[in-house]
């Protein structure tokens, strides 16, 4: 049985997320396709961990979530990004800058 | 600080709120099915088509339903829940396994636990003195006389302080009447030694030791409340104990006693040069405190020094040199001394019953494990995390462990008076035992702790196991190599624990059995025995000499009694008073290498009463009267031990009992004396008008023509009453019941053993049963399609066999090896009976070599008369 998470770098999937809603609150179908639409499909989230990683943020106080109407008088859940979870944010970018710049120099070497 | 609070309020919604937490969840997932449906279908898929890719797209849901509910970081709390509620199913589906599976465990924890809160009791348990370790008896093989206690405590220097003690046993006079109560007498330095403090007045000071001393008397916590009523004004008051007055000057706190809490008094000795006592026979054991700064070598050096001087100051015969082997003992070790090894024994076997019962709960766990392959393959495939399996099994042994803990906790109260009672201790110490609150702790301990240890197998063999392909190898059949070599540690673990138990065991029950074949040497049937006193302070010599003798011209008009007789101690109960002998015709016996010999009054007509076998000429006659020839009667081991095969009549010996010779007049059969084992010491019979008339105390003696003796026990006591009301009558018991106390010990304690290796037969039975034809019966198919391919069925059968057997054999070499070297720490318990017995271990060994052979060949000649196509079709 795959793992989920070796679909994307470990880690990387709750830092999309919280840059994903910090953009406008969403549910989870649309993280999963704003994430995949925004890489040009390069990044497949695993549709069913997203939700444990959802869940799981709710928990650390980083999103909030809330139950909204939308169209055809249906409810879906909103997430949308609290204050932790916007200085969680800037953390986890810088963290994965920097890991992304020493990894690129490595393989910028000749 | 928020945050923390955050993550518990979510936390705390998850659990509190859980089925709407759920709801949402679904409704979450559905929510996120039909919009990716609904692109679908925007992308020109039929509705059927768009639902079924986005649920393929999404994945197992149910898998991923479980991980966002892990997300909640609740799970341990919740599955814990789901987890017990699944143990209940697993253990109620299985009755027959875990009704024994709780049972074993329960024997096991509920033997430990009782068995803990005794050891704790006795071993561990603070004594009522502070810093008790500091306190020792001072010991030589002998007693000491009071001249011999004034010299040593003078001598000694690693003492802060040395006192000597005895008991007595005086008559107390109070408002309801007459009783006999025994009391500690002990010199002045006592209280220094024990070092408590009294709750009322004082303790004894110096010079209350001393001729001339007021006579003064401190009561114990008990004797203060039964018989005064807790009267806070009792220091000062005068009581009648012994037929004189005594000044109560103290009172002890409760729990306090020394030696042992049946003493109800303290008295002070009276060491007075002047009397016959102070110098006399040795009566008293001497009790220390030690210095705090002392070393063991120190107090070697003046262990060494003191009976140095000892015997410059003394002159010592021989046969009891007191200069020899001095040692000094812990006060609990003299007092509990005696029951450690058994309890030790009984806790160590009662210990490796609980290890045995894990062990077979583990194998029988462990093949069910097995057994529930295709569910967990079936559970792994639906998104159960192996932890999470792993875990069930660990929650379903705690949840047996529990209740068997709880079942073993019933036991233990159930068990434990009968456990108490047959430790080879005194009465009253057995009334300081109980259980407690430590006995439920410790059960709940013990509970988790077998059911942890239950897991281990089964949970291994989870973990390591390739759950998703399980369902491959369960259709070969073959049970997986690493899986069989858990089973076979198992069985042999199990075998070696069983032939360990059994061994141990079946030695002690064949002592039992060569007990029990034990000749006392006379007839115990019929006898009432009866502790008289009728105190010296109170009476004339006369006087005394008058009630014995009326006591004994009545005592036989008492309906249903037909014979009586006094003696001064019991045989079989009593040890009591020896002195040397001086052997008339054999000189070169004579001084300090003249033997020993008991010395034993009776009344005439003593061995017709006890039913003695007189060997060689006659016995105690009234005839033998005060101014007649002494005339003395020998056991067995005396005559033989001085005269070899001659005759003993009309043999003369000497003795500080008595003026003059004594004349051999009869041999009689060895009666027992203290130990029911081993060669009694020699003992010589006087005549009691010869040798004791006049004393204080005797016990009467009573053979009743047919039914209870102790039916003629009240008739006999007004009878005392009314020839002397002065008189006091002490315990009363019939020689029955003396020899079964004697016996009662030793049979007990083998009950119990006996018990544990049955249990330990049968537990390893049943595992040694259940793991190899379960093993066995697993490799049917591959026995069918071997025959199937032409195999020799009868090769094939010796090959079961032989992997069936191999673990148990090897589990009866090395149980045997281990009992040879355990059973030498049985030594001591046994009876013409070898530690290293041979029917002992065999037969532990063969009855599990049957059952390993019964277990592999049932299963194995089932599988070889089933037709190959059968079997496979059985998949």
């Amino acid at each position: 049985m795959p793992d989920p998470d070796t679909e994307m770098i470990r880690g990387t999937l709750d830092m999309l997320i919280l840059k994903v809603v910090s953009l406008e609150p969403m549910h989870g179908w649309g993280i999963c396709e704003r994430i995949q639409q925004i890489s040009a499909d390069t990044l497949q989230v695993n549709q069913g961990s997203l939700y444990a990683s959802l869940h799981r943020m709710t928990r650390e106080g980083w999103i909030d979530s809330e139950w909204q109407v939308t169209e055809n008088n249906r409810r879906a859940k909103y997430y949308r990004l609290t204050r932790a979870g916007e200085r969680r944010l800037g953390l986890e970018h810088e963290h994965w800058t920097r890991l992304s710049g020493a990894v690129d120099t490595i393989m910028g070497l000749t | 600080m928020m945050r923390w609070l955050r993550d518990l309020g979510f936390r705390a919604r998850a659990i509190l709120f859980r089925s709407q937490m759920e709801a949402e969840l679904r409704e979450e997932l559905a929510d996120h099915l039909r919009r990716e449906a609904e692109r679908n279908e925007a992308a020109g898929m039929t509705p059927a088509e768009a639902r079924r890719a986005a649920a393929v797209r999404f994945g197992g849901e149910e898998r991923f339903r479980e991980q966002a509910r892990e997300s909640w970081g609740v799970t341990a709390f919740t599955d814990l829940a789901g987890d017990v509620r699944f143990a209940r199913r697993q253990l109620l589906k299985n009755p027959a396994f875990s009704v024994l599976a709780v049972l074993t465990l329960a024997l096991g924890i509920g033997g430990t636990v009782a068995l803990s809160s005794v050891v704790y009791g006795l071993l561990l348990r603070p004594l009522p003195v502070p810093d008790s370790d500091r306190v020792v008896t001072w010991w030589s093989d002998y007693n000491w006389r009071g001249s011999e206690f004034d010299h040593v405590r003078d001598v000694a220097q690693a003492y802060e302080s040395l006192a000597a003690f005895s008991n007595e046993g005086y008559t107390l006079r109070s408002e309801s009447g007459t009783s006999l109560v025994v009391g500690t007498v002990a010199s002045a330095e006592l209280f220094d030694v024990l070092d408590v403090p009294p709750l009322l007045g004082r303790t004894f000071q110096a010079g209350d030791d001393r001729p001339g001393a007021e006579p003064i008397v401190v009561l114990s916590h008990a004797l203060w409340s039964q018989e005064f009523g807790a009267d806070p004004e009792i220091v000062g008051r005068r009581i009648e104990l012994g037929g004189a007055s005594r000044t109560v000057v103290g009172v002890m706190p409760e729990g306090f006693y020394f030696p042992s809490p049946d003493l109800s008094l303290f008295v002070p000795l009276n060491l007075d040069p002047a009397t016959r006592s102070y110098a006399s026979n040795g009566w008293l054991v001497m009790v220390g405190r030690l210095r705090a700064d002392v070393t063991e070598a120190q107090i070697q050096t003046d262990l060494q020094r003191v009976t140095q001087a000892l015997g410059e100051r003394f002159e010592y015969p021989a046969a009891w040199d007191k200069t020899r082997n001095p040692y000094v003992v812990p006060i609990r070790e003299y007092l509990f001394g005696e029951v450690r090894p058994a309890l030790l024994v009984l806790l160590g076997a009662v210990g490796l019953l609980l290890l045995m019962a894990c062990v077979n709960v583990a194998a029988l766990l462990l093949t069910k494990t097995v057994d529930r392959t295709r569910e967990v393959a079936v559970r792994a495939a639906l998104g159960a995390g192996r932890a999470r399996l792993a875990r069930q099994v660990l929650t379903e042994s705690v949840v047996l462990g529990l209740v068997s803990g709880a079942v073993g906790v019933g036991l233990a109260i159930a068990m434990f008076d009968l456990l108490v009672a047959s430790l080879p201790l005194q009465e009253s110490f057995r009334e300081t035992l109980s259980l407690d609150w430590t006995t439920l702790v410790s059960a709940l301990a013990l509970a988790v702790f077998a059911g942890c240890l239950v897991a281990i197998a089964p949970m291994r063999s989870l973990l390591r196991g390739d759950l998703s392909g399980v369902s491959v190898s369960d259709r070969t059949g073959g049970g997986g190599l690493r899986e069989g070599r858990i089973q076979n540690v198992l069985v042999v673990a199990e075998v070696l624990l069983a032939v360990v138990l059994v061994t141990g065991a079946s030695l002690l029950i064949r002592t039992v059995g060569q007990l029990q074949a034990i000749d006392v040497g006379f007839e115990t049937d019929g006898l009432l025995t009866m502790g008289v006193l009728l105190p010296e302070e109170q009476s004339t010599e006369a006087e005394r000499a008058a009630f014995h003798d009326l006591l004994m011209e009545r005592a036989p008009s008492i309906p249903g009694i037909e014979r009586v007789t006094l003696v001064n101690r019991l045989p079989l109960r009593d040890g009591g008073w020896q002195g040397p002998v001086g052997i008339s015709d054999q000189p070169e016996l004579q001084g300090t290498d003249r033997p020993n010999a008991l010395y034993r009054p009776m009344a005439a007509g003593g061995f017709e009463t006890l039913g003695a076998e007189i060997i060689e000429g006659r016995t105690i006659q009234a005839t033998d009267g005060p101014d007649a020839p002494v005339v003395a009667v020998v056991n067995e081991t005396f005559a033989r031990s001085v005269w070899g095969d001659e005759s003993a009549l009309g043999r003369r010996f000497t003795s500080g009992f008595f003026e003059g010779e004594a004349e051999v007049v009869g041999v009689v059969r060895n009666m027992a004396v203290t130990d029911l084992v081993g060669e009694p010491p020699r003992a010589a019979y006087y005549s009691w008008d010869q040798t004791q008339r006049g004393q204080a105390g005797a016990i009467i003696v009573a053979r009743v023509a047919s039914g209870d003796p102790s039916a003629v026990a009240p008739a006999l006591r007004s009878l005392v009453g009314e020839i002397d009301s002065r008189a006091a009558v002490g315990r009363i018991e019939t020689m029955d019941d003396a020899l079964e106390g004697k016996m009662a010990e030793a049979l007990r304690l083998r009950f119990f053993l006996g018990l544990f290796s049955l249990l330990g037969i049968v537990l390893g039975s049943v595992g040694v049963y259940g793991v190899v034809s379960y093993s066995v019966q697993r490799r049917r198919t591959e026995f069918g399609i071997r025959m199937a391919l032409g195999a020799d069925p009868h090769r094939l059968l010796g090959k079961v066999l032989w992997r069936g057997l191999v673990p148990v054999v090897g589990g009866i070499v090395a149980g045997t090896v281990v009992a040879l070297f355990a059973s030498r720490l049985l030594a001591g318990f046994l009876f013409e009976v070898s530690p290293v017995d041979p029917v002992s271990m065999l037969s532990a060994g063969g009855v599990l070599l049957l059952v390993g052979a019964a277990a592999s060949l049932l299963p194995a000649l089932r599988a070889g008369s089933t037709r190959p196509a059968t079997a496979l079709r059985a998949e």
